[in-house]
């Protein structure tokens, strides 16, 4: 038997075990940092080789609006145009049906219908977008034939296509944000002879805006950034859009047609690689964006 | 107009317009499954899909979506697991964790086709994993990754803080407390997490057209060989899931009866999905349930 | 003092970030003696309590010289898992694991690699005699720890402590979350551990330190006003301080 002082300053097991702990940081480390790192890079090097080696200038890559690979016309504003034109009109739609249907659920339905309302809506959050594509191919569509003419694939079904696929995650992220206003902001309100529709509207959405803005950006990420669904509806045409029901090309959906045709290292190939730049760039600017809403919605 | 007036018309406007919004979706929830159902027998689920002729199943892509929600759960969740374990337990609080959390944000924020590119260039091209299981696990893990991340800390920081100070007043390591007193404790909302996620990644395509790809060359189910390339366990061959088969069939497919097939492939998919669901929550209670006695 | 210090404090500074919150304690603890640190809230006494095994190395920075076995046991080299299985802590809350009742008492035991069953099952009978709780649980070992009234959970804890066979125990306002029926079966069982193991107890309530404990030492704003035998410190105050505090306590 030692003495009791000697133990006190050697290792024991549970001191050997913090090696354990000290692995797994480290390796949290790594493998976050590591992967996010390696996407950032690989993406940029690839984004960037058509300028760099001189195949394409950038001036004209943002502005011509003549996309044709055969002729090495790499204009990519038509793809630029659309993506942001039907996340807008998308975001625009869908944000006021999210809020109809979140201040009826958190603010006027009781609780017992949010209940069984909830697991409707995580399914529907849960729904694949290629089920959602698939509406717009199989109902959207021929529903924009019958009214509008036409092929009915375009902008609008995309637009279509969008909304619906958006609309459950922000109502319910809205709801989320409606929750997280105090109990007590409505009662105050009510203490001073507000009506429901008063307090909704001057105490409730106001204190909530972070939460919402955030929602209704999150949404449009997720928008800007969906290929599949967009890309069976909207017909896949690359060029300049000039009414809603012209058949256009996004960034997204000329990417997934495009990849599987071009041989890596060609110059039409590092021409896709451009526009999956400007996606990555544009999904940091949304992160960007959220976080600043976010901010200002806490501070309240 | 008097504030009560307001107020009433106000509430019925919302409530008919919220009302609306949710008969039309579900007019499309039915709509999918009066289309789908008819569709889905025992033959639909057990044949092989056709290339050009009508009558073709799913069994193939069925079994690949499942397979690769296997694959990726299990690359995903030890992975999530150490980053969840690392932010919740270890972490200090300063300006790397929050990168590193930014980080994470970053990862979860990426378009599903960047993955799915970023996947073909590195897993499929570089590493040389050819259009694969593994190359589809790995993208879906990407994908993963963050939300997993995100729901596992969520559930370790259930585990009330004084439970970890009174495992360390006994003289506990850190990493004692946390693998036996706090994952028991967190367990249930852990392995919720973890189905969830699994719904989240069975119906994903676009990041798997370029990693798992897009055919589906036939496969033995009598043969367990993981190494042979005809084996249904093989994680190195080509595997087209039941979402890329929608998408597929819908773009470019050959199949007269494409509308039957997708009709079907999309209840299928979703019913699956809203099993993922219920699962999640009947083995969360159930974990929890059990835990509380 | 009558009996050697079990365990010494010297010149004990503690900072959370900037903010200084204890300033330059110094102080012996008696051993096989109850010593109650008494004071209002953020006057420091349960800051001190914390970082004397080391509890609170993640949250402040502690300066000073807090000795043990005549050995400074606030240097980064000693090892804090073997300080903190010798000078035990009672939490303010109980904090039961959801475990067995056997399984609760065992746990530091079993981390420790015991495994005879001989062994445990004694120790398990010892460490809840000890703690006054055998009576009323030896029939439901195998039972839920929560299944257990808060009180018995909290004597549960300290006997789980116990268990590892510590020489301190330090006890966190160990009663507040307690009704008064608990709380005096605990201060009952806290007078017969003295005879083996040496304690120090925070507390809110002065009639509990005035009851249970042998020295008082009463801090005010992380300063050490006043240190004596708990009797000379009730009766007869040398601080102004001090007086003004229990009058104003018990007025």
């Amino acid at each position: 038997m030692q003495g009791p002082q000697q133990n006190l300053l050697k290792p024991s097991k549970e001191s050997r075990e913090e090696w354990l702990g000290k692995l797994v940081s480290g390796l949290a480390i790594v493998l976050i940092g590591g992967l996010v790192s390696a996407i950032l890079i690989f993406l940029t090097v690839k984004g960037i080789a058509l300028f760099v080696q001189g195949e394409f200038s950038l001036g004209k890559f943002l502005t011509d609006t003549t996309w044709s690979m055969s002729n090495h016309d790499y204009g990519a504003l038509p793809m630029i145009i659309t993506s942001f034109l039907i996340t807008v009109l998308a975001g625009i739609v869908a944000l006021p049906m999210a809020m109809i249907v979140a201040i009826a659920i958190a603010e006027m339905l009781p609780q017992r219908v949010e209940r069984y309302l909830k697991p409707v809506i995580e399914l529907l959050v849960g729904i694949p977008s290629v089920v959602y594509g698939y509406v717009g191919l199989t109902l959207i569509v021929p529903a924009l034939q019958r009214l509008f003419g036409g092929t009915g694939f375009g902008i609008l079904a995309a637009t279509c296509v969008l909304f619906l696929m958006i609309l459950p995650t922000m109502t319910s992220m809205s709801i989320d944000s409606l929750r997280g206003v105090p109990q007590d902001y409505r009662r105050a309100s009510a203490g001073l002879g507000a009506t429901r529709w008063q307090t909704i509207t001057r105490v409730v959405l106001p204190s909530a805006r972070g939460g919402i803005l955030t929602a209704m950006v999150f949404g449009m990420a997720r928008a800007f950034g969906e290929a599949l669904a967009v890309q069976m509806v909207i017909g896949n045409t690359t060029i300049m859009p000039k009414g809603l029901l012209d058949p256009a090309a996004t960034l997204t959906s000329v990417l997934t047609t495009g990849i599987g045709n071009t041989v890596m290292g060609t110059t039409a190939n590092n021409a896709l690689w451009s526009l999956a730049l400007i996606l990555l760039i544009m999904s940091l600017a949304f992160n960007i964006l959220m976080k600043l809403f976010n901010k200002r919605g806490g501070q309240r | 107009m008097k504030p009560e007036k307001v107020d009433r018309l106000a509430t019925y406007l919302i409530l008919a317009g919220a009302s609306l919004v949710g008969i039309i979706v579900l007019l499309l929830l039915g709509y999918l499954l009066v289309t789908g159902l008819p569709h889905v027998s025992w033959h639909f689920l057990t044949s092989s899909s056709e290339s050009f002729r009508s009558g073709g199943g799913i069994r193939d892509q069925l079994f690949n979506s499942l397979y690769l929600v296997v694959l990726t759960l299990l690359v995903s969740v030890p992975l999530a697991l150490i980053a969840a374990i690392y932010l919740s337990e270890y972490a200090p609080t300063n300006r790397w964790t929050e990168l590193l959390r930014l980080a994470i944000e970053v990862l979860s924020s990426l378009p599903s086709v960047v993955v799915g590119l970023f996947g073909y260039l590195v897993f499929v091209l570089q590493w040389g994993f050819d259009f694969s299981l593994l190359a589809g696990a790995f993208a879906l893990t990407i994908l993963n990754l963050p939300l997993l991340t995100r729901s596992i800390e969520d559930a370790l920081h259930q585990v009330p803080a004084l439970q970890r100070r009174a495992g360390l007043g006994l003289g506990m390591s850190k990493w004692r407390v946390t693998t036996k007193i706090v994952l028991p404790q967190a367990l249930s909302g852990i392995i919720t997490g973890a189905i969830l996620s699994a719904g989240r990644i069975f119906g994903e395509a676009a990041a798997l057209i370029y990693t798992a790809g897009q055919s589906a060359p036939a496969i033995d189910y009598q043969n367990w060989n993981p190494f042979s390339p005809t084996s249904f366990l093989n994680p190195m061959r080509p595997a087209e899931t039941l979402a890329v088969h929608i998408w597929k069939v819908n773009s470019e497919g050959l199949v007269p009866d494409a509308r039957a097939v997708s009709n079907g492939s999309v209840v299928v998919l979703i019913i699956t999905i809203l099993l993922f669901n219920l699962l999640a929550r009947l083995l969360g209670n159930l974990i929890q349930r059990r835990l509380a006695k | 003092m009558t009996t050697d210090p079990a365990l010494q404090i010297q010149n004990l500074t503690i900072s959370y970030g900037e903010k200084e919150v204890v300033h330059d304690v110094s102080m012996k603890f008696p051993a096989n003696q109850i010593t109650a640190l008494i004071g209002a809230s953020g006057s420091g006494k349960s800051t001190v309590l914390r970082s004397l095994n080391r509890m609170n190395d993640d949250l402040a920075t502690v300066d000073g010289q807090i000795l043990f076995e005549g050995l400074n046991i606030n240097q980064p080299d000693v090892n804090v898992y073997q300080v903190r299985q010798r000078i035990g802590m009672v939490f303010q809350q109980p904090t039961p694991f959801p475990l067995s009742i056997y399984e609760n008492v065992i746990y530091g035991l079993r981390l420790a690699g015991e495994k005879d069953k001989r062994v445990l099952d004694q120790r398990v009978e010892e460490s809840l005699k000890q703690a006054a709780l055998w009576d009323e649980v030896k029939d439901q070992l195998k039972e839920s720890a929560f299944a257990l009234s808060g009180g018995q959970q909290q004597r549960l804890c300290i006997a789980r402590t116990l268990a590892v066979r510590p020489e301190i125990i330090l006890m966190d306002e160990p009663t507040s979350a307690l009704d008064p029926l608990s709380t005096s079966q605990i201060e009952a069982t806290m007078v017969d551990l003295k005879k083996d193991f040496t304690m120090i107890i925070v507390t809110h309530n002065m009639q509990q330190a005035s009851r249970s404990a042998d020295w008082t030492a009463y801090l005010d704003q992380g300063r050490l006003v006043e240190f004596d035998r708990t009797a000379q410190i009730f009766m007869n105050p040398q601080q102004q301080q001090t007086a003004d505090y229990l009058s104003g306590k018990f007025g």
